[in-house]
């Protein structure tokens, strides 16, 4: 819009008196809305900006219409009247809104009202150069003259519609009363005034008698931010208090950082089944809009019956939000002051009409500038077309398009790169209608709602540009708007894409080929169970450590597994909510970690490598080759210090991105993405080696499972898999004894 | 007199269970107002009957301004969009951005 004082018409775009009814006039356009159409009246469209009603000055100072004042330029009010508050376009049920529009084309302002209400017909144009007369409809009045109408308070949703509706397709979300876009809220007979009331705030001095009403926020526009949420209920609010009979979901089955992180709306709102805005190209000068991309082949116009899903973005507190992301096909004028000035339709037309020659474009409403070459002519017609502006002291035209800027260097050579001005801040509008109950929502039927390799909340695709070079939409990864670096988030999709779905078969292979190692080989040694078992072992504190050790890790497993595969069946079987095997699994992570530290401190000794180690390497430890293989080891074999040592290097990896997992929320996306592709790698890894020392401690290896139930061994099994150890024993008691230990026969 | 109590009350319950089975949206919704006279832009009457005005537009600020205060109302967002907050000099950083509403945004 026009400011109000200009020093030269190049500086004026839309003056007040155009801005009311711009837009086409041509018999397909006439029902398109005018930017007064949805404006109701009063304010601007009744008083200029000294606050004097625009028509009665006009009248009394007609040299306005001859100067620069961004009211009055070029203007008509004294004609056209002005347009003020019709009561009627939000209070009357039936409403004729396409009325109200065409009015306001043709210049009838002050008309607007009597014929879009229907209590009139009004004939002749202002436009035309006539005068506009009304003509009632006799029969909506009664014989003293009054007339009687059907008025609605608070306003029918479907007059809020009227404006809602249309530009909400672009702005936020959906119509409201549409059944193929259905809201639960409209199901359960809810009104538009029952989630935005008039507002009643003495401290801000706004009386019911206003008409100020709640709103929520709206990130992309942000209008009167000072007034986001005032008088508002969150969906928060009515379902914790159970407003107006407002359900109380406990979301036992959803795990709490997803609650803390995610809008009710982003698992509410699924889907949605009409055709938005995928963005608007000026490039022609004038507004060309674009319909949904995805899914191929796109919709074929804005409203359409066309199901997509929402791209999601994150607010200011790391909140996820869904939102209707649009993109810009735009154009601005980088003056000297270095503020890139978007350039009026107008201008964008000239320079168009001189580059149309050389674009040649398929189809002249909608331009094609989607390679460099493309982009160079377009930028240079437009330069030629701005020398001159009076209302730039310098011209250097900037071409903007999917997080791409493009201008032409001193040289006139084109120079592009990510858009760092104002124009290149991507932003997507609040989608918070058409809300799906709760049978419908994502997670309804489980996590692979949206933890699965084909669910579209990380693996959908969302346009990033309308027009690649190809002309193609350019696509990415719901998920890598997120947040989250793209290493890492591809990092964490390898995880969850092609690691998660073969775990269990590669730890399934792994038992069955211990399985084929029991058959083929069959326990190593003999059972010398029979033998009453003389040596101790290991302690009470040994035997407590690994049993505690050995519990935890049972439980690490369990929990650890269900949330690996999101299993909520097995959740809600075992824990009732996410919340609760949260906690049990990093309790009994703590636990694993204390115990494992004094594990290492117990064992550490023993698990010095020794030179008869490498004998022990070197036959496999005997358990391959199926014969009864003689090798020497220590109180812990070479496998059984590796094994120790492996173990604690894995239980220093899983504590520490555990812990930091504790923290999950407080941490940026980047590093959870990371964190939990680690841990969940490495706990797979943890089990896969429990799996294989679990068979080696027991069934492969008869007796050594006694040595962690009552702590001792008898001397023949000691002898026969810790043979150093059983030296040593020997050695210790015959120096106890006080006599030399006897020679070992060969 | 019998009769007469019966068939009252009888019509009370049939009002009552009318009223009760509403759908819910007529029992929110309110009607408005009264039969009323247009009104001119100067205040004149528009009697449409009589041809009093009758080839006149209705006024809004004057029609629904006789009972309810016009200049109150229209001091909500809905009607100023801004524009009692537009000034030429409103941002720095966008110098073509007059308000923080839809009236001088863009």
């Amino acid at each position: 819009m026009a400011k109000k004082k200009n020093e030269h018409p190049d500086q004026i775009d839309l003056t007040t008196f155009e801005w009311i009814s711009v837009g086409p006039r041509d018999p397909q356009g006439m029902n398109q809305p005018t930017c007064g159409s949805c404006h109701p009246g009063g304010g601007g469209l009744e008083f200029d900006r000294d606050g004097k009603r625009y028509d009665t000055r006009l009248k009394a100072e007609p040299q306005l219409a001859q100067s620069l004042d961004g009211d009055y330029y070029q203007s008509q009010w004294d004609k056209t009247g002005v347009v003020e508050a019709d009561c009627l376009l939000c209070h009357l049920p039936g409403y004729n809104f396409n009325e109200r529009t065409r009015q306001l084309k043709m210049l009838n302002y002050k008309w607007a009202g009597t014929a879009a209400s229907g209590i009139g017909l009004v004939s002749g144009y202002v436009r035309d150069g006539q005068q506009p007369k009304v003509t009632y409809n006799r029969r909506l009045f009664n014989e003293d003259g009054k007339i009687v109408l059907d008025l609605s308070y608070p306003p029918p949703a479907e007059n809020c519609v009227f404006c809602h509706g249309i530009s909400d397709v672009k702005k936020r979300g959906f119509s409201w009363n549409d059944r193929v876009n259905h809201d639960v809220h409209n199901a359960q007979g809810m009104n538009c005034a029952h989630c935005h009331p008039a507002i009643e705030d003495p401290a801000r001095k706004i009386t019911k008698l206003q008409h100020q009403f709640a709103k929520g926020h709206e990130n992309v526009s942000t209008v009167r931010d000072d007034l986001d949420y005032v008088g508002f209920k969150t969906c928060q609010q009515c379902h914790e208090q159970g407003y107006m009979g407002a359900p109380r979901p406990q979301h036992l089955s959803i795990r709490p950082n997803h609650l803390e992180k995610l809008a009710c709306e982003v698992c509410h709102i699924p889907a949605v089944h009409r055709a938005g805005f995928e963005g608007f190209d000026v490039t022609t000068g004038a507004m060309v809009n674009y319909p949904t991309m995805l899914p191929p082949p796109g919709a074929k116009k804005i409203g359409d019956e066309f199901t997509w899903r929402p791209s999601y973005q994150r607010d200011e507190k790391g909140k996820l939000w869904p939102v209707n992301r649009f993109k810009s096909v735009f154009f601005t004028n980088q003056d000297k002051d270095g503020i890139n000035y978007p350039l009026f339709a107008r201008e964008l037309k000239k320079g168009y009409d001189k580059a149309k020659e050389q674009l040649k474009p398929k189809n002249p409403q909608k331009p094609e500038l989607h390679t460099p070459e493309q982009i160079k002519i377009a930028l240079l017609a437009l330069k030629e077309t701005l020398q001159g502006n009076k209302r730039f002291q310098q011209i250097k035209p900037f071409f903007h398009k999917g997080g791409m800027m493009y201008y032409l260097d001193d040289k006139g050579e084109l120079v592009s790169g990510p858009d760092t001005t104002w124009a290149g801040h991507a932003e997507g509008f609040n989608i918070n209608h058409n809300v799906a109950p709760a049978s419908l929502a994502l997670g309804a039927q489980g996590c692979g709602d949206c933890h699965s390799s084909e669910a579209h909340m990380f693996k959908g695709q969302i346009v990033t540009d309308m027009f690649g070079p190809d002309g193609k939409p350019v696509t990415i990864s719901s998920g890598r708007l997120f947040g989250c670096r793209p290493w890492a988030f591809y990092v964490n999709q390898f995880h969850q894409t092609y690691l998660t779905p073969y775990v269990s078969i590669l730890l399934l292979l792994l038992v069955f080929g211990l399985t084929l190692h029991y058959t083929g080989q069959g326990p190593k040694g003999a059972d010398f169970t029979y033998e009453p078992a003389t040596i101790e072992r290991f302690n009470v504190t040994e035997r407590w450590t690994h049993l505690i050790r050995m519990l935890s890790f049972l439980v690490l497993t369990f929990t650890g597994y269900i949330f690996f595969y999101n299993n909520v069946t097995m959740l809600r079987m075992f824990f009732s909510t996410p919340n609760a095997a949260v906690v049990v699994h990093w309790v009994a992570g703590l636990i694993f970690v204390a115990a494992g530290i004094v594990a290492m401190a117990l064992w550490a000794k023993d698990a010095k490598f020794a030179p008869y180690d490498r004998e022990w390497l070197a036959k496999r430890g005997g358990y391959l080759g199926g014969k009864e293989v003689e090798v020497p080891a220590g109180r812990l074999n070479a496998g059984q210090k590796i094994f120790l040592w492996f173990t604690a290097v894995l239980t220093l990896i899983m504590g520490v991105t555990g812990i930091l997992l504790i923290f999950k929320t407080s941490l940026p996306l980047t590093w959870s993405c990371v964190l939990s592709t680690v841990h969940g790698l490495f706990a797979v890894v943890f089990v896969a080696a429990v799996i294989a020392h679990a068979y080696l401690g027991t069934i492969a290896n008869p007796g050594t499972w006694r040595a962690l139930v009552d702590g001792k061994v008898s001397r023949t099994w000691a002898k026969k898999h810790h043979s150093e150890w059983y030296k040593e024993i020997v050695a210790r008691e015959e120096k106890e004894k006080g006599s030399p230990p006897p020679e070992e026969k060969a | 007199m019998k009769r007469l109590c019966v068939i009252l009350g009888g019509g009370l319950a049939v009002v009552a269970a009318w009223l009760l089975l509403l759908p819910p949206e007529l029992h929110a919704r309110e009607r408005a107002c009264v039969p009323f006279h247009l009104k001119t832009e100067d205040g004149k009457i528009i009697n449409p009957l009589t041809g009093e005005n009758a080839d006149q537009p209705y006024s809004p600020r004057q029609t629904c301004g006789a009972c309810h205060n016009y200049d109150e109302i229209t001091k909500g967002f809905h009607f100023q969009q801004g524009w009692d907050r537009i000034r030429d000099d409103f941002s720095k950083t966008k110098p073509w951005v007059l308000s923080d509403g839809m009236l001088g945004k863009f």
